[in-house]
């Protein structure tokens, strides 16, 4: 009896492959279509790059600008808490740009940045920060709910972020 | 514009309720937390009183437009902590622009573009004002809230997070008495 069962399902399992070999013959589209990602996922992938640019921002700055570190280690600490939310989105493959935070690629904007004075360094983080906030809501429409609130909270973030730099920077 | 019936209106409107409550405690609260301010702190307890009308005028008209009748504010609120000194006024500020935060979030998470763009400003504002008031940052405002009194993530950096919104401790509505 549980031969015979055996024997159903060695032909059944026969059945298949007959069936996958045609659709091969047919091309990959036969199959059906591969799963497309959602909609959420590159916008997720665009907030981790701006993240990553800032994060290699706040890296420059701190070994041209040691002096700041008691001031930026806590604002960069936070980019780091966002950058791992946002990952928390998605499941991204080894090796892959966006596994990558600190990549070379990611230079900073208008070239190298100007940073002979902590105040000047300030100015430029500060910069960073105001585009960075304003970039995580480039696409807040196209996010699902969820993505769109994280992505409005890591915005408002980034926006204090620029005000405490400024603070810091008025006060030398 | 007329009112939408529908899921998404009514998800629309208990945002834009939810939003108006929060600003309804916060012109509250900061009555209260100027009182016991002096100075700049007391300047800056004064535009945020102002800003806290305003925008509680914006909801009460965006309420209004979508046919729903704006819930109107408590004659008092209980706050979540005794106010009797400029350290506890400051702290209440903090306690009211974080229950904004998450209060103008709830907007965010909305399928209109429009009321989520709106929600989106108004998470900043109020994160922006925190962050005045509290001399640091938070890494997720309206999301990751401390508690009362506590100066949250960003001053220890420790990354430690509260639970979401409401943030707890927020002035709630006094019950009414009899």
């Amino acid at each position: 009896m549980t031969r015979d069962a055996t024997r159903r399902r060695v032909l059944a399992a026969g059945a298949v492959t007959l069936s996958l070999a045609a659709a091969g013959c047919r091309g990959l589209a036969a199959l059906g279509t591969p799963p497309r990602a959602a909609p959420g996922v590159a916008v997720a992938g665009d907030a981790i790059a701006v993240e990553a640019r800032l994060i290699a921002h706040y890296g420059a700055v701190l070994a041209a600008v040691p002096a700041l570190a008691g001031t930026l280690r806590p604002l960069l600490a936070q980019h780091h808490d966002h950058l791992a939310r946002l990952r928390s989105r998605l499941i991204i493959a080894p090796g892959s740009r966006a596994s990558h935070p600190a990549s070379p690629s990611a230079s900073p904007p208008g070239g190298a940045p100007v940073l002979g004075s902590p105040a000047a360094a300030l100015r430029y983080l500060r910069d960073a920060e105001d585009a960075a906030a304003a970039a995580q809501l480039a696409h807040l429409a196209a996010a699902p709910p969820s993505l769109a609130q994280l992505l409005a909270s890591i915005s408002a973030s980034e926006a204090t972020h620029a005000l405490i730099l400024d603070g810091h920077r008025r006060h030398r | 514009m007329t009112a939408r019936p529908g899921a998404p209106g009514r998800a629309a409107v208990a945002a834009l309720q939810a939003a108006l409550a929060a600003e309804n405690s916060a012109v509250y609260g900061y009555g209260v937390a100027g009182a016991h301010l002096a100075g700049a702190r007391r300047a800056a307890a004064v535009r945020n009183w102002v800003a806290h009308q305003n925008a509680r005028d914006t909801l009460t008209a965006m309420l209004g437009a979508r046919g729903a009748e704006p819930v109107p504010a408590a004659a008092a609120y209980e706050l979540p902590f005794a106010v009797h000194g400029a350290a506890s006024a400051v702290s209440l500020a903090i306690v009211l622009e974080d229950r904004l935060s998450a209060a103008y979030l709830g907007l965010v998470g909305l399928s209109d573009p429009a009321l989520r763009a709106f929600g989106a400003r108004g998470v900043r504002a109020a994160a922006l004002r925190a962050a005045a008031w509290r001399g640091s940052t938070l890494a997720f405002p309206g999301l990751d809230v401390p508690a009362p009194g506590q100066p949250g993530p960003a001053t220890t950096g420790s990354g430690a997070t509260a639970p979401a919104s409401p943030p707890p401790g927020s002035p709630t509505p006094s019950q009414p008495g009899g």
